[in-house]
Order: C-alpha cells, then sequence, then structure tokens
C-alpha cells in the first residue's frame, strides 16, 4: 500500500501577484500592522469620524476632479461652465450638488471628531502632536469651503467671498497682504478666482494629504485612547483588534454619511444666483453657514467701528484658537472622564450653545433683512 | 456592580436601548430613503430634519407619525415612499431592537434574553410612541409658540424699542429657545423613562445569566458573529450592488423638478447692472431719437415748402397738401413700452 504526500493546491493568480508583491514591500505585514491595531475597550461607533471624514475627503477629490473636466477658471467663463455643469452634462446636477453638500458634511464631522476627542480627554498626555495637527486640519477644512465658495462665480460666491476677505484684512500686521494677495487687486476678479482656484485645487489637497498621513502616523505611534470608563478589567476583556468590528462601524458610518449627502443633494440641489457683480443689488452678501455665528456676531453693537470689528473678526477667534492649541499643555490632569472635568463639560456646552445660537440669529436676521 | 445592575433607572435603560437600535438599523432605511428619493417616491416638505428624524427613529415613531400627520394636520411630504418607508422599517426595527435588545439584557441587566424579544420590544415601544409623541407635538408647539408672541410682546415695550436688531434678535432667540428646549428635553426625558418602565417589566420576568462576566461577555461576543459568515457577506455585498444598480439606473440625468406640495422659496438676486453695456445701450437709443427728430424736422420743412409752393399755385392745390401734424411718423421701436 502506498501513500501519496498531500499536495498543498496550486495558488491562484490573484494568490501569485500578492506573493509578488509581499516579497517586494511586505504587505502582510503591513496589513497586519494596520488590521491588528488592538482598540481599548473594543469597538465604538464614537470613533468612526475620522475614518468618515477620510472617506469624505477621497469623495469631494473624486467629485472635484470630474467636476474640473467641465469648469473654466476664468472671470469670463466661470459662471457660464459651471451652469453648463447644472444643466447640460449628465448627472452634472448632482456632482456639483454632491461635492457642495460633501463640504458641509466634512466640515460637520470635523466638529463631531474634534467634540468627541475633546469629550473623551484623548487629547492629554501622550497625545498633545495627535491635537495639535488635528487643529491645523481644522484649518484647511475651513479654507477648502473657503475658497471653493467662489468658483461658481455668481453673486452668492462673489459677496462672500468680499466679506470673508474684508475679515481677514482686520488682521493686525499681515492681514493687509493677506486681503491684497488673495484678491490681487482692489476688487475681487480674475486674479481672484485665478488664486482661489490654485489654492483650492492644488495648495489645501496637498497640505490636507500630508497633515492627514502625520495625523495618522501620530495617532497609530500613540495609539488608540480608548474609554474614559470602565474598570480595567472591564477595558481588558472588551479589547479587540481594529479588524473586523471597528472596520464594520466604519464602513456603516461610511454608508450613512454617503447616503445623507445624496439625500441632501437631492433635497436642495445647487441652483445659481446671477453672474458676479461688483454691484450687490438688493442681495444681502452673507459667508457659509459655516462662518454665519461669526458674521452675526459682529452685527452686535460691541463689535462695532474699526477696533469693535477687529476684536469681533479676529481676537475674539484668534484668542479661542490659541487657547484649543495650548489645551494638551494647561489642562495636565490625567482624569479623562467629562463628568469628572465640570469645565471642560461646560466649556464645550456654552461654545457649541453660542455657535448654534447666533448661527440661528443670522437666520432670523436674513428674514429681517428681506 | 450587581447593586448598579438593579438600581439602573427606567430613563438608562430606555436610552440604552433606544440609541443603539436607533443607529442599529438607520444604515438600512437610509438606504431605501435614498432609492425612493432617486426615484422620485418621496418629497419632504422644508422641516427635512424633523422628517427624517421621524423616519429613522421609527420604532417609536411608526403610528405616532400618521396620527400627527392626519389627526393634527401636520405635513411632512408627499409621495407613496413615505408609507413604504415606515412598512420596511418595521422588520428593520424589529431586527434591530432584538440585536439590541439581547446584548442588553445579557451585558447590562445579566438576564437570559428571551424569545421573540425584537418583536416584544418593538411592539411596546410603538405603542408607547403612538400616545407620547403626539402629546409631545402638542405641548411642545404650543409652548414654542407662546413663548415666541410672549418674548416678542416684551419687547414691543417702549423703554425695549431701543435694543439694537441684532441684539433683540439673540435675546429673543434664546429667551424663547430655551423655554422651548427645557420643555422638549423635559418630555424626551419623560417619554424615553415610559419606555424604560415597559422594557424593564419585559425583563423582571426573564431569568438571570449565570455565568460569570468573562463568559457572559463571550456568549455577547459571539452573538453578533453570524452563523453563516460567508452568506451573510454575499447577502449584504449582493443588496448593496442591487441597490447601488438601482440607484443608478433611476438616478435623473438632470435636475429633478420639486413636486407642487414641496416648492422652495426662490432666491434671486437683483438684475444684474452691466454699466458698459447700459451705456452703449443709452447712447444708441439718443442717436435713434436724435435721427427722429432730424426726420420729423426734415418733414416739416418739406411740408412748409409744399405749403408756401402751394400758396403760389393757387386754390386748386391746397386739396393735396396735407397737414405735418397727421403725417407724423410712428414712433421709434426703442422708445415704445
Amino acid at each position: 500500500m502506498s501513500h501519496t504526500p498531500p499536495t498543498s493546491p496550486q495558488p491562484t493568480i490573484i494568490e501569485k501577484v500578492f506573493d509578488f508583491v509581499d516579497e517586494r514591500v511586505g504587505l502582510k505585514l503591513l496589513a497586519a500592522k494596520m488590521l491588528n491595531e488592538p482598540v481599548p475597550g473594543g469597538s465604538r461607533w464614537a470613533y468612526v469620524f475620522g475614518s468618515v471624514l477620510l472617506f469624505i475627503f477621497i469623495m469631494q477629490a473624486v467629485t472635484g476632479v470630474l467636476l474640473m473636466f467641465y469648469y473654466v477658471p476664468t472671470a469670463d467663463h466661470a459662471y457660464a461652465s459651471t451652469q453648463y455643469i447644472l444643466h447640460d452634462v449628465d448627472y452634472g446636477w448632482f456632482l456639483l450638488s454632491y461635492h457642495f453638500w460633501g463640504s458641509t458634511a466634512m466640515v460637520v464631522c470635523v466638529f463631531a471628531h474634534m467634540s468627541q476627542v475633546f469629550l473623551w480627554g484623548a487629547y492629554k498626555k501622550p497625545r498633545e502632536l495627535i491635537w495639535l495637527v488635528g487643529l491645523a486640519l481644522f484649518g484647511i477644512v475651513m479654507g477648502f469651503g473657503f475658497t471653493g465658495y467662489l468658483l461658481p462665480w455668481d453673486q452668492r460666491a462673489y459677496w462672500a467671498t468680499t466679506v470673508g476677505v474684508e475679515i481677514m484684512d482686520k488682521t493686525p500686521l499681515v492681514g493687509d497682504f493677506m486681503a491684497r494677495f488673495l484678491k490681487g487687486g482692489a476688487t475681487p476678479g480674475q486674479m481672484t478666482l485665478s488664486r482661489f482656484f490654485v489654492i483650492h485645487v492644488m495648495v489645501l489637497p496637498a497640505a490636507l494629504m500630508g497633515l492627514a498621513g502625520l495625523h495618522l502616523f501620530l495617532f497609530r505611534s500613540a495609539g488608540p485612547a480608548g474609554p474614559f470608563r470602565g474598570t480595567p478589567e472591564e477595558l481588558k476583556v472588551k479589547t479587540d483588534y481594529f479588524f473586523p468590528r471597528q472596520i464594520w462601524k466604519d464602513i456603516v458610518g461610511m454608508a450613512v454619511v454617503f447616503a445623507c449627502i445624496c439625500a441632501l443633494a437631492f433635497w436642495e440641489p445647487v441652483v445659481l444666483l446671477e453672474e458676479a457683480t461688483p454691484d450687490p443689488g438688493d442681495y444681502h452678501p452673507e459667508p457659509e453657514w459655516y462662518f454665519l455665528f461669526l458674521f452675526q456676531l459682529l452685527r452686535l453693537k460691541m463689535f462695532s467701528g474699526e477696533f469693535g470689528q477687529f476684536l469681533g473678526a479676529m481676537a475674539v477667534p484668534g484668542a479661542f484658537m490659541a487657547l484649543l492649541a495650548a489645551l494638551p499643555f494647561i489642562d495636565r490632569d490625567p482624569e479623562r472622564n467629562i463628568f469628572k472635568r465640570p469645565i471642560a463639560l461646560i466649556g464645550w456646552v456654552v461654545v457649541m450653545a453660542a455657535i448654534l445660537i447666533f448661527t440661528v440669529s443670522a437666520i432670523i436676521n436674513r428674514e429681517f433683512l428681506d | 456592580m450587581s447593586n448598579e445592575r438593579e438600581s439602573m433607572s427606567p430613563t438608562q435603560i430606555g436610552l440604552g436601548i433606544l440609541w443603539p437600535a436607533f443607529w442599529t438599523g438607520l444604515a438600512f432605511k437610509l438606504a431605501f430613503v435614498l432609492l425612493f428619493l432617486a426615484l422620485g417616491m418621496v418629497h419632504f416638505e422644508t422641516r427635512i430634519g424633523l422628517a427624517f428624524l421621524m423616519l429613522l427613529a421609527s420604532p417609536v415613531t411608526v403610528f405616532a407619525l400618521p396620527t400627527i400627520t392626519l389627526g393634527l394636520e401636520s405635513h411632512l411630504g408627499e409621495g407613496a415612499g413615505i408609507a413604504l418607508l415606515f412598512l420596511l422599517a418595521i422588520p428593520i426595527d424589529i431586527w434591530s431592537l432584538g440585536v439590541v435588545g439581547r446584548t442588553f439584557f445579557l451585558e447590562r441587566l445579566r438576564r437570559e434574553p428571551p424569545e421573540g424579544l425584537g418583536l416584544t420590544l418593538w411592539w411596546k415601544c410603538a405603542l408607547v410612541g403612538a400616545i407620547f409623541l403626539p402629546i409631545l407635538w402638542i405641548v411642545v408647539s404650543a409652548t414654542t409658540q407662546g413663548a415666541m408672541s410672549v418674548v416678542h410682546s416684551i419687547f414691543e415695550m417702549d423703554f425695549l424699542k431701543g435694543i439694537p436688531v441684532a441684539e433683540r434678535i439673540t435675546i429673543e432667540l434664546v429667551l424663547w429657545g430655551s423655554a422651548a428646549t427645557a420643555v422638549l428635553l423635559l418630555l424626551l426625558v419623560i417619554g424615553v423613562w415610559l419606555v424604560g418602565r415597559v422594557i424593564r417589566g419585559t425583563a423582571e420576568s426573564a431569568p438571570q445569566a449565570l455565568e460569570n462576566y468573562q463568559g457572559l461577555i463571550t456568549r455577547w461576543d459571539l452573538m453578533r458573529v453570524p452563523a453563516d459568515q460567508g452568506l451573510m457577506l454575499t447577502g449584504l455585498t449582493g443588496g448593496a450592488v442591487v441597490l447601488a444598480l438601482l440607484f443608478w439606473s433611476s438616478l435623473p440625468v438632470f435636475t429633478p423638478h420639486p413636486h407642487e406640495c414641496c416648492k422652495k422659496p426662490e432666491v434671486k438676486a437683483a438684475p444684474v447692472f452691466k454699466p458698459l453695456e447700459t451705456l452703449n445701450k443709452d447712447e444708441k437709443m439718443l442717436a435713434q431719437l436724435a435721427a427722429q427728430v432730424e426726420l420729423l424736422e426734415k418733414q416739416q420743412a418739406e411740408a412748409e415748402m409744399e405749403k408756401e409752393k402751394g400758396k403760389g399755385k393757387g386754390k386748386a392745390g391746397k386739396a393735396a397738401v396735407k397737414a405735418p401734424a397727421e403725417t407724423a411718423p410712428a414712433p421709434p421701436a426703442a422708445v415704445k413700452p
């Protein structure tokens, strides 16, 4: 009786290609490192915002590239080419509306992600650098919104940018230079459009990719902070790897955000106003909704006059951002439970309530003006 | 820990079940919402946020929404898709409440989850919602309206009329918004407490789970792993592919027109003022008018000349000459209204 040795099945083409790449770049090790990251206390829905932000950025890049196939960044043709995208290009209305609502989703998710990190006390030692890079990323996301808003070149875009640049102009020392640099002339025109376009499609994406990579690297180096509550025994038995449960939650989060953006694109597709002109007519200029609270703040009597405008437009927001940057170095208490950090909790509630109240006030104020 | 479990308030229990159940069913419901929007079967009115919440929180709104829509004449939108979405939400909610309920019973309450827990929790939540949410709707609406009119009348007083518009808007908003939010939060807590009481009733009749914490966590963990992972993955992927294909095939090529019920007010900027074009147009019109005047003067001069000639020729030629006013040309197109 003869025994034939068991033969291993022949590897498939895909396995061969995978092995070929693995031999050269260590793919298996990389995948293992990426997927086997321990998540202290197990996977949670609260951790999905970072991955969702990455997904939104990729989708913005994809829709942005498709829009660039048709968009012409000149003062003579920007408006007409945007109208062409909206009315003549197949599914153009959906692409542009998705891109528009995607920017809003990005701002909302950045706020949610920063709130989660703040409330979880995940900015504390040894994660200070992750927090600082995150703040820079927040600035870039706001920059994307600001520069992208001008590109359709309609009255809304033109005047929102004019208001924004005027606010920037109030910065001491560098304000005048920055405003002149962005406008490229006395009034917004071709130079402004060119500069905003280049910043929107080249400078900011490059900066975001670099900083997002650094953010991820720092996050992987320090590891996830985990929940702020629970006994060590509970945390230990619930600790899980990044794959599959956290990845599954991330995918569900991405699907939910994708569906919400699509639904908003259906409900409120982008509609342009008249073509941009230096005469506002009856149109009341105002910035994009996420700057509305600041815009309304500047309408208050206490922020009137040259000094008041500087105080409201630059000093207060600047001081707030500086405070956020210094937060990990000021708050050195290792306690992460938000319910045992009353100042942090009250501070967060006050800031969120103030943003909400001033944003809604700006909307009511709009009705007054109309 | 045992004390902590026994002292769990109904509000904690209600929130512990409803919040994760809401998120568990959300992705599936949103996929259908999107598909129906693409098919043009759903048209939401301006309160889209509210409509969405109603749809997505369907374990408690499934019977409450028809009551609010029909009984209180509050219109959220149009289309057969809304009713269909609620029908589709029922099995999704039963499944999500079952998954969440079993986890909650084992991990937090240390009780054996009874058979058909999802269905039991669903009908109890739906019943509480059907009674409680319309009451909440009426009370919050009345409070908001009342607070707004009271605050508005306060600011109509003479000594407060000097407050600038921006400040006045913000103070008014804070005042009536605080009253409305406080009432809404209070009623929401009462609603969640009611749901929690109902769930606690179900939990009290369930037997105690006997394993230690490690054993319970392992069981709870394994419960979330499907029996046939390959089948589940294939099913989910297949479903996603079908939904994606349906979506792309039904997506309108050009901007869909809003439904009659849900037309939004059109935002329009003032007509564009282009100085150079206006100047050119005016110059052209002036030139045209000058030409008209010149023509009139020429005609008048000719008529005068004819008259002079006629006088010379005698009475016989009188009838042939017409007065210049009667022969005036029609006004040029440029000056027509």
